[in-house]
């Protein structure tokens, strides 16, 4: 559950939690910290992305990795963006792109949704699974015309990481795959909570 | 954290790695008063949480490094940020490179020579190997070059490493324990490793032998100070240009100081060392110090990484073990022209075994990127039991044209930055086909049910500094030393004129214990 606090977080408090992988969020007034899946349901608001941004992002994360729209892909890489480039956990940020890294998500996603649009008359979001698996295995192969964002194949390979990391590499992740976690030092909870 | 000297100094070192953590343990064991500036922030080990994402804000950051030629060099991925360097995410694969490795010119007429034989650096392996410790056999490691036996026995061997094994064996190729400077059993206070894959988020019990956990503790207590969060964007020069004077750099809250010191060591890995270099220029060293050569940033060479992955009928349990193997083969190290025929040129070697955790670059996940939806969710449930893999180390050709430029594009602290210029010679393309070939085929005969590889990837990064014999053709001597400078030196893998086909701190280090002890011996003639 979100843990409420009771004053405004220094920003070392808010490096702290986002290292983490925390978000810190106002909802109904107060300060709280979500974990990405909790913020999720909580419909927190989002830094970066646009509505209809989210929208295509959730869903191309959600075809890409079954599962990882509920694990938080959304305000995962929202807040990631919104952090300074040094704090990113993305895997973005050691891939040879110069930060800052909304940009090229930005581009990528409207291209996406252009493309989506071209088509089939439709955003990506509301696409049904086999136009939908049809852009995106273009889209992984370099084969979308028009498309105006970021190289789609790596575009594809960022989207589908970030997707992986939210569904994979929390401790909960591991679980479902069955893997013993055995951290030195934990990630606290599922991302965690603050202790 | 120490305030930064006021007064001239013996030695400020630029960059807390490998190399500069090594030089500042023994200056300031000698008694010289040192600092080191390190550009990245602090790196307590109980922020070293064991997660994926977390290892990864231990790499790149910085000024971005710009690339125009066909191929990459990774700094983002190679690189370290924060004290410690990149030794904090470096697996702590320590093989020694071989005899033929420092006469590729001599032997071959390719590439370079180093201006030392391996018989020199031998002692300081050896010394190396004894104070930091290795895990291996070195009966079992027939390639290896002479020295002394490794302190530890060898790490374990879990089903992932004999299945492996076993397709070399098939083939009629032997493997040995590998290298790895990481406790098998406790050694000098530090305990022993628990085998759960973390290296790459860093190790916090400090059974990896790193920056942190070996030399920076000894520079400290010897009276060094390290300097976190602060930059150097310029090495000064006295003002008729013949010797170097201190360093200017910035503070994380905006502060333009100046440390000034006898001698200064530039340790700040391959990319940003050179472009520190080239950005000091003065009219009496118009293009960069220590380039009287024109050699300043040339001969930038990275290892090809030649991964192979397969699923085997047997559980294996890759999340866990070292991260950087159980088990090595050098079968045909030392014969640069074994693949003559395909026009390949150089040494490899297998790294087996690896560790591979569920998500990560180096995890299970980006093997397949083709898969998604179900069918990926179907492979990591099966990948996560069944997966076996192995990572050759390729060598690269030294040519001049891979080099370091100063962009016109400049940092927040108006430092250019650094532009790398790197496409592989055609010779370490076709070794790494070679190697992807000779991968595949050890994995299908180790009984796999799928066999496949991922595609090149930079993995380390070597020279832009090289080291040779004559001023008019490298940009220092065998000690570190710049042949312009006499009171400049460099340390760290920039210094390797050849990149052999091993990974590269342990030479690091056991160039950084040469130079070091030479710096001490001479310092007199030295400082002038």
């Amino acid at each position: 559950m979100p843990k409420p606090e009771s004053a405004k977080p220094t920003r070392r408090e808010i490096l702290k939690a986002g290292g983490l992988g925390l978000l810190t969020v106002t909802l109904g007034g107060q300060w709280v910290h979500l974990s990405p899946a909790e913020a999720q349901a909580a419909g927190a608001p989002l830094a970066v992305f646009t509505p209809e941004e989210a929208a295509t992002l959730a869903a191309l994360g959600e075809r890409l990795v079954p599962g990882s729209w509920k694990a938080g892909v959304l305000p995962f890489v929202d807040y990631q963006l919104a952090a300074a480039p040094e704090d990113c956990m993305l895997m973005i940020q050691y891939l040879g792109v110069d930060p800052p890294f909304t940009p090229f998500y930005r581009t990528g996603l409207g291209a996406l949704d252009a493309a989506a649009q071209a088509r089939h008359q439709s955003p990506f979001a509301k696409l049904e699974d086999a136009p939908a698996e049809e852009l995106i295995a273009a889209m992984a192969e370099g084969k979308l015309e028009n498309w105006a964002g970021p190289p789609s194949p790596f575009f594809y390979f960022v989207l589908r990481n970030d997707a992986c990391d939210v569904m994979y590499g929390t401790e909960k992740g591991f679980a479902a795959l069955g893997v013993h976690y055995a951290a030195h030092i934990r990630p606290p909870s599922e991302w965690g909570e603050i202790s | 954290m120490s305030e930064l000297p006021n007064e001239k100094i013996d030695a400020v070192i630029v960059g807390s790695g490998a190399a500069g953590s090594h030089f500042a343990a023994r200056l300031a064991q000698a008694g010289k008063r040192v600092a080191i500036l390190e550009a990245g922030p602090a790196r307590p080990k109980d922020e070293l949480v064991s997660s994926m994402l977390w290892a990864r804000r231990l790499k790149g950051g910085g000024a971005p490094v710009l690339e125009t030629g066909k191929g990459t060099v990774g700094n983002g991925f190679n690189a370290g940020r924060g004290v410690g360097g990149s030794t904090m995410h470096h697996y702590a694969v320590w093989p020694r490179l071989h005899e033929n490795d420092f006469r590729v010119k001599s032997l071959y007429g390719r590439s370079r020579d180093w201006p030392i034989a391996y018989a020199d650096l031998q002692p300081y392996y050896d010394r190396v190997q004894e104070e930091c410790g290795i895990s291996g056999d070195h009966l079992a490691e027939t390639t290896r070059p002479p020295g002394s036996p490794y302190p530890m026995p060898p790490v374990p061997v879990s089903v992932q490493g004999r299945v492996v094994a076993q397709g070399f064996a098939a083939m009629g190729m032997k493997v040995s324990p590998i290298p790895l400077a990481v406790n098998s059993r406790s050694y000098k206070g530090r305990p022993s490793c628990l085998w759960d894959g973390w290296c790459d988020a860093g190790c916090p019990i400090g059974a990896l032998a790193n920056a942190q956990t070996i030399h920076l503790p000894q520079a400290e207590a010897a009276g060094a100070t390290i300097h976190p969060d602060t930059e150097v964007v310029r090495v000064l020069t006295s003002a008729d240009g013949k010797r170097v004077t201190g360093v200017e750099a910035m503070t994380k809250d905006g502060r333009r100081v100046r440390v000034m010191a006898d001698v200064v060591v530039v340790a700040a890995f391959t990319i940003q060392s050179p472009r520190l270099l080239l950005a000091s220029a003065t009219p009496q060293h118009p293009e960069g110090l220590a380039n009287s050569s024109g050699n300043l940033g040339r001969f930038v060479t990275t290892h090809g990484a030649a991964p192979i992955f397969g699923l085997h009928p047997k559980v294996t349990t890759p999340a866990f073990g070292a991260f950087g193997g159980q088990l090595l083969n050098q079968e045909h190290y030392d014969d640069k022209n074994a693949h003559a025929s395909s026009g390949a040129f150089g040494s490899y070697q297998w790294m087996i075994a690896n560790a591979l955790k569920p998500n990560g670059l180096l995890g299970i996940a980006p093997t397949r990127p083709d898969l998604r939806g179900p069918a990926l969710t179907k492979f990591m449930e099966q990948a996560s039991e069944h997966m076996i893999t192995m990572t050759g180390v390729t060598e690269d050709e030294a040519l001049a044209e891979n080099r370091i430029t100063l962009s016109p594009r400049k940092d927040a602290l108006g430092v250019p930055l650094a532009s790398v210029d790197y496409t592989p010679a055609k010779a370490s393309m076709a070794l790494w086909d070679a190697a992807i070939a000779e991968g595949l085929e050890v994995f299908r005969a180790a009984g796999t049910s799928e066999a496949w590889n991922a595609p090149r990837a930079p993995m380390h990064i070597m020279g832009g500094t090289v080291m040779g014999t004559s001023a008019t053709d490298s940009v220092t001597n065998s000690y570190g030393q710049t042949h312009d400078l006499p009171n400049l030196f460099v340390g760290g893998a920039g210094l390797f004129p050849t990149s052999g086909g091993v990974n590269p701190t342990f030479t690091v280090h056991a160039l950084a214990a040469r130079s070091s002890e030479y710096l001490v011996k001479n310092w007199d003639s030295v400082i002038g």
